[in-house]
């Protein structure tokens, strides 16, 4: 197989082509609504898609934010590139040792799913050429491109979906690896590995959808499919062996239909919706009843081919009712899952007889519909996909699935939707600037690693946790403050991801706020004014309510109050449980354990409670005899 | 017949030679290769650096160090026959509807252009089929005769093209149409809507200014719907005047209709910048469908023989006021014409120094209108004493008309006489709705139909 990554980077300097915020916004200011034109290129055709696209007829409705200005509304040019942005693309391009341009052009990508307000997203090409290596292999580069993110999408209906600007604008560091990748779990480490040489530069956002990777996968014998915007690290790996899979079962089934001497007759659908009049399927009789019609074809030799698969939720049957999607029909029925859904035996074969399908041999793909030309569409592109599953697999972009399946979204778009943005002017990027990267080169991350090691003797997956998460200035301050390595480590490794997960909010953003937001806690923490695993729910409360620690405790009753001497504590609960500790004697320690937890967690350690509540319950059956036996 | 190119030139300037869309590969030394096309070069850049069009699109800039390979690939020239370039849309034009013929004038500007690599920014598009094929459904509601009339940057179009602009509508309107529209660059769209409308005061049908603050290279480019939006006016409105039809708002949805005399660009760059001055906009629609309305005060067709009253003098100007104007800098400005607008402070002001040269100037036959600067509501020389010693002086107030508009009246007013007293009495009353006595009860409008 051949797997090649593009690594789509957030980076934390503001917006690429404006003054603007890059934080998120919840506030919604204003909204208007527009549509996108298919243009003519700069050799004047016109991009297939795009022309496809703007056809629909499809409404967008922009939602404005605190952080969007004309510019994200369309109604300004952009102003001069961010030469922060440029600062770490160039930052990048020598990391990974890739060839600069001399000038860079920003250029207009066109994109007419209204996800960006222009209807073009703006790019530039920074360099070319590079490599990376990640346990012992070497993966080449074959670009680096400054981007700007797109609107995030808020809604979507049949004809308007809606956009908010705040994410519009934001500028994207795109890294590209060339096909050198053999398999998921190297796609995983290379995707870490480049993360970890962004993350070094201290100038990417963090956070869910901060970074997200498309995946170019092409399994042997099979073709290039693009699983775009993957946005969890760990799904990688699956995302790429599924995609393998899929494509090895797409040329079996292409084997085994060329075998069978398979083809995709080219006459026009058929209507069938007299013979579906009385059918009991409620998709079909709802359609009808509306005054729309169900529409078939014929497959010849691909009986049973649709609805079988070696591999779990990948069958052909799939894959055309995914391109009858697109064409706006709700799904399709295929021969294969009939009798089913309503359609009785007795239809089935009425409708087998009517587009001359012989029994088992061939099958048939059926879609109904309220508008009679998209069933006819719709048919059209399950033909058209038939005709491609005898061929090879198709090339195509796809979605990827929370289940680590894909769905298809579009085909792969032509090379020829680029046109210069005329509105900004080539910029020179001088060697004297490269010169000024060069000098201000951050760590590898493998000495940083290295260092965090055999300095602090931390395992490798800690120190790897911490490397991943942009953490190491931090930890390391937190240590040079006096605070002990196994304290802070903790806190950040477990703590942390815990309580940003929980509390939905991001930590305070760059190492310094850190340090400043986590000392008083762990300061506490070291006096022994509560006990380490109070950490979380105390610095949870800081992040969202914004106290200070001594706030934060009493807020949740980790302040010493009368009454919660350990001591008292531990009576009670042996008090409360004699019948158990007469039952079960020495062993009675654990449940016991955990009572006495429930009442003290976060105040005082685990092992002084151990030891204290051992003690006092050696003394209680001590003093006590065997005639004490329930029931006596 | 050009020189015979070398397979591998080395020198920037043999490079430079070849033919834009060269198939080139590029090797600096102990760099990549860079695979491409020759860009054309931009007149002012740095002469060591190669213009490349990568396979993948991308356009970069790389300079050609001592000891770069550059390889002369075979191959078609890129942009001229297929790769990597698809065919050329069909020259062929839809059918028309059967609504009645309208007539199309293009002027350049905004409204059809494409990129221009020698400059680096966009420049207009000659071809007439070129426009039709960038506005699908243009040809929806009936035929339109497209005539390209000029190709112009709007900021070079002025009184001739105002000429040459009003005998075409008049020619069209001759030749049948029953409305006519106007694309035109929107930097001075709305001077240009001004002179035609005092050049051809009966007007059989709608004559339609418009514009694109967004240029049509752009997928979003407000254009088509203002285009669209434009014909829909001029073939289905009752109206007998020069109005502008522009964004009513950032949305494309609805449009505004203003009259030719009170638009102005008031924003640099958004969709919505033209705005009626000192009124509600004329009228308004909802883009591509549903009705257009129009203020019941909207002159509708005309039925009178149509007239054409060209002819603009060139002895007119327009100053603005401000502090610190010397009398020397404006008696330099003003030297040799007939007559000057002032664009003058609030209620119509200027500081205390021009009054004496005003008086003179006047004395000697000079008009002197005063229009207020801050374009919204009227001049008025009552109410403080600076504007009662203007008006002593014998400045002509001008109500609420804009400054621009008032130039190009005055203009237009200079070429028809030279009695000063009769300059004076047309430039203060209302020829063509671009003078008001009174102005309604409303926010000034931010944007948007009545
Ligand atoms: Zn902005």
């Amino acid at each position: 197989m051949k797997v090649g990554l593009e690594v789509h980077q957030q980076l934390s300097v503001g917006k690429l082509f404006c003054s603007c915020s890059g934080e998120l916004a919840e506030e919604v200011t204003g909204e208007f609504v527009r549509r996108l034109y298919a243009t003519q290129g700069e050799t004047g055709a016109t991009d297939p898609a795009a022309r496809a696209q703007a056809s629909r007829n499809l409404r967008y409705r922009y939602q404005t934010t605190p952080n969007s200005c004309l510019v994200e509304a369309d109604e300004e040019p952009p102003h001069s590139l961010n030469p922060d942005a440029l600062a770490v693309a160039l930052t990048l391009a020598e990391m990974l040792g890739s060839e600069v341009v001399d000038q860079l052009w920003v250029m207009r990508k066109t994109v007419v799913d209204g996800s960006n307000t222009s209807g073009f997203q703006r790019t530039a090409l920074v360099a070319i050429g590079g490599k990376i290596t990640v346990k012992g292999r070497t993966v080449g580069i074959s670009s680096i491109c400054l981007e700007e993110d797109a609107c995030r999408k808020i809604g979507e209906g049949d004809a308007e979906t809606t956009y908010r600007l705040d994410r519009l604008g934001i500028p994207l560091l795109e890294i590209a690896t060339e096909p050198d990748i053999r398999s998921g779990t190297e796609a995983h480490d290379v995707a870490e590995a480049i993360g970890n040489l962004l993350r070094a530069t201290h100038r990417v956002k963090r956070g869910i959808g901060s970074i997200r990777e498309d995946l170019n996968v092409s399994a042997d014998g099979g073709s290039r499919v693009e699983i775009k915007g993957v946005q969890e690290l760990r799904l990688i790996s699956r995302y790429v062996d599924h995609e393998v899979a899929r494509q090895d079962e797409l040329l079996r089934i292409r084997d085994a239909l060329r075998e069978r001497g398979a083809r995709v007759p080219d006459g026009p659908s058929v209507d069938l919706s007299p013979l579906l009049r009385e059918t009991s399927s409620r998709l079909v009789g709802d359609v009808l009843r509306h005054g729309g019609t169900v529409r078939g074809i014929c497959l010849p030799g691909f009986g049973g081919l649709l609805g079988e698969s070696k591999v779990p939720g990948e069958r052909l049957g799939r894959e055309m009712a995914d391109h009858a999607r697109a064409r706006g029909v709700k799904g399709i029925l295929h021969s294969d899952e009939l009798p089913g859904y309503g359609v009785s035996a007795e239809e089935t074969a009425r409708i087998r007889e009517a587009l001359g399908a012989r029994p088992a041999e061939d099958a048939f793909v059926l879609a109904a519909s309220r508008d009679v030309h998209h069933a006819d569409e719709a048919l059209h592109a399950v033909a058209e996909r038939a005709r491609a599953a005898l061929q090879e697999v198709p090339e195509e972009t796809r979605d990827p699935l929370p289940d680590g399946r894909t769905r298809f979204s579009r085909p792969l778009p032509g090379r020829h939707r680029m046109y210069p943005e005329t509105d900004v002017p080539a910029i020179p990027i001088p060697g004297t600037l490269r010169e000024e990267v060069r000098r201000q080169l951050p760590e590898a991350p493998q000495v940083v690693q290295e260092r965090l090691e055999s300095t602090h003797h931390l395992n490798p997956e800690m120190a790897r946790q911490i490397l991943r998460a942009d953490m190491v200035e931090a930890f390391e301050a937190l240590i040079r403050k006096g605070l002990p390595v196994t304290l802070v480590a903790r806190v950040l490794t477990q703590d942390l991801p815990q309580i940003e997960s929980e509390a939905k909010r991001p930590l305070p953003e760059g190492n310094a706020p850190l340090v400043h937001w986590l000392e008083p806690a762990l300061r506490a923490v070291e006096a022994g004014r509560f006990a380490k695993e109070g950490l979380s729910l105390v610095l949870r409360r800081q992040l969202l309510h914004g106290e200070d620690v001594e706030t934060a405790l009493k807020a949740v009753g980790l302040a010493p109050a009368p009454g919660d001497d350990l001591a008292q504590i531990v009576e009670e609960v042996l008090e409360a449980n004699a019948p158990l500790i007469r039952d079960r004697g020495s062993s009675a320690l654990s449940p016991l354990m955990g009572d006495v937890m429930a009442r003290v967690r976060g105040k005082v350690d685990g092992r002084t409670v151990a030891a204290l509540l051992k003690e006092r319950l050696d003394r209680r059956l001590a003093s006590s005899g065997p005639e004490e036996v329930p029931g006596a | 017949m050009t020189e015979p190119v070398p397979s591998s030139p080395d020198q920037p300037s043999q490079i430079q030679a070849l033919p834009p869309g060269t198939s080139l590969r590029i090797r600096r030394p102990g760099g990549e290769t860079w695979e491409g096309w020759l860009l054309p070069r931009e007149s002012s850049s740095d002469p060591e650096v190669v213009h490349v069009k990568l396979r993948s699109g991308y356009n970069v800039g790389l300079r050609l160090v001592p000891g770069s390979e550059v390889e002369v690939r075979p191959g078609p020239l890129w942009g001229r026959t297929g790769e990597p370039g698809e065919a050329q849309p069909g020259g062929e034009l839809p059918r028309a509807g059967g609504g009645p013929p309208i007539t199309l004038l293009t002027t350049g500007g905004t409204i059809a252009s494409r990129v221009d690599y020698e400059s680096g920014g966009v420049k207009p598009v000659r071809d007439v089929s070129g426009i039709a094929g960038s506005y699908p459904g243009l040809l929806e509601g009936g035929p339109v005769a497209v005539r390209s009339v000029l190709d112009m940057l709007s900021e070079d179009i002025g009184p001739r093209e105002w000429e040459l602009l009003a005998q075409e509508v008049s020619q069209s309107f001759h030749a049948g149409a029953r409305g006519v529209v106007v694309s035109h660059g929107t930097d001075t769209l709305a001077y240009t809507a001004a002179a035609l409308q005092f050049q051809l005061p009966f007007l059989p049908g709608p004559v339609v200014l418009v514009g694109a603050q967004r240029s049509i290279d752009r997928p979003s480019s407000d254009g088509v719907s203002n285009l669209l939006g434009a014909t829909r006016v001029a073939r289905e409105a009752d109206l007998g005047e020069v109005v502008v039809v522009m964004h009513a708002g950032l949305g494309d949805g609805p449009l505004a209709i203003h009259r030719a005399t009170r638009v102005r660009k008031m924003h640099a760059t958004r969709r919505d910048a033209f705005r009626s001055l000192n009124e509600s906009p004329l009228g308004g629609l909802e883009g591509t469908s549903g009705p257009i309305r129009l203020r019941p005060d909207a002159k509708p067709r005309s039925s009178e023989p149509m007239e054409i009253r060209t002819g603009f003098s060139p002895d007119a100007a327009l100053a603005w006021v401000h502090p610190g104007l010397s009398l020397a800098r404006l008696e330099r400005y003003t030297q040799g014409v007939r007559g000057v607008v002032l664009a003058a402070t609030g209620m119509g002001h200027v500081p205390v120094p021009l009054l004496e040269w005003i008086q003179r100037s006047v004395r000697e036959g000079m008009f002197v209108g005063v229009t207020t600067q801050c374009l919204e509501g009227m001049v008025d020389p009552y109410v403080y004493v600076r504007g009662r010693e203007l008006q002593r002086s014998g400045a002509t107030f001008l109500g609420d008309l804009s400054p621009e508009t008032a130039y190009v009246k005055l203009s237009w007013l200079l070429h028809r006489t030279s009695d000063p007293e009769l300059l004076s009495r047309r430039m203060a009353e209302n020829l063509a709705g671009e003078i008001s006595p009174r102005r309604e009860v409303h926010e000034i409008p931010e944007s948007g139909a009545p």
